[in-house]
């Protein structure tokens, strides 16, 4: 894996401000789907985005997949596009946790709904903590049959020179739900970003 | 005289922004701990009036150290400092016997009053 350097603090300072604002977005999430919702420490890291087909196609090679993108843009160039991304068998078992029925084209709409709750929770959440604020548009959501995954992301990532990864893990009371939140951002965002962990560490 | 204070969170950041929320007049001297297993080998050995608290952390979470507190009667103050701030989360932390429940990221203003409440400043 390609890791784009962030020093020690820098990596403590970021990971602690998306675990806060993961926190936000667990709650909001918990709300939605009424039940508790088991808290994991999301690993981070930041790759060049050409890696990205490379580094998901294992992982869901064998899996019907959907993907949801939606973009976001803030003040001092802070911009990007923010992919979660789901296995079918997962979103199945929340859509009947939900009461949707399987198959159902409301289930579409439902994973378009958990999408925008965590991505635009968390994002607000973490503007908020670098004193930022962010705009989005509308979620985009691309399904998958088995083996697509890569040209998806390949088409998604293509505009973009770096990614970072959210590896979220969360587990409801009776099931497992995983998904993996991606935000694609362009270098100059990254260097922002490196400013204002620099700015937050010597606050402190 | 000073208190004895443990911070423990396992960011290292979020252990200074505790430090720095705290109020001049609070008179304590500080230890810290960046996981739940350090946390409680300090409170077995030491004598602690008060612990600041994170609830997502590896070896031994939050929750794991309220649960030895209260098994092994350890006498000392717990104010839980968290990212998870489900409601059910915060009425199991309370129900452990935590003294108060702050919502992260953690500030003056959250903490001075919580401890006013408790005549530690």
């Amino acid at each position: 894996m390609t890791s784009i350097g962030f020093s020690d603090e820098q990596r403590d300072c970021l990971q602690e401000i998306i675990n806060v604002a993961m926190g936000l977005a667990s709650d909001k999430l918990a709300r939605f789907l009424n039940t508790f919702v088991h808290l994991q420490v999301p690993s981070i890291a930041l790759v060049g985005a050409s890696h990205l087909p490379a580094e998901f196609e294992h992982r869901y090679q064998d899996a019907e997949v959907a993907l949801v993108s939606q973009g976001f843009f803030g003040d001092e160039g802070l911009r990007g596009e923010a992919i979660v991304l789901y296995q079918m068998e997962n979103a199945h078992k929340i859509a009947a946790l939900l009461g949707y029925d399987v198959g159902d084209v409301s289930e579409i709409e439902m994973l378009t709904d958990i999408s925008s709750i965590l991505t635009t929770t968390f994002l607000n959440g973490l503007a908020s903590q670098i004193e930022n604020s962010l705009s989005y548009s509308a979620p985009r959501i691309l399904s998958s049959r088995q083996g697509e995954v890569t040209s998806m992301l390949e088409n998604t990532s293509f505009h973009w020179e770096h990614a970072l990864k959210v590896d979220i893990s969360y587990q409801l009371i009776d099931h497992s739900f995983n998904c993996d939140m991606i935000l694609l951002i362009p270098g100059e965002a990254v260097m922002n970003i490196k400013h204002i962990l620099d700015r937050i560490l010597e606050a402190y | 005289m000073a208190l004895p204070v443990l911070i423990c969170d396992d960011s290292l950041l979020a252990r200074k922004q505790v430090r720095k929320s705290l109020p001049d007049s609070f008179d304590a001297e500080f230890q810290t701990a960046g996981n739940g297993l350090e946390a409680l080998s300090i409170l077995r050995q030491q004598e602690i009036g008060l612990v600041f608290l994170d609830l997502t952390m590896p070896e031994l979470d939050g929750i794991g150290v309220l649960e030895a507190i209260k098994a092994e009667r350890i006498d000392c103050f717990v104010i839980v400092i968290s990212a998870d701030i489900q409601p059910e989360m915060q009425k199991r932390v309370m129900e452990l016997g935590a003294l108060a429940f702050v919502q992260k990221p953690v500030s003056e203003d959250k903490l001075s009053g919580i401890l006013k409440q408790y005549g530690l400043i």
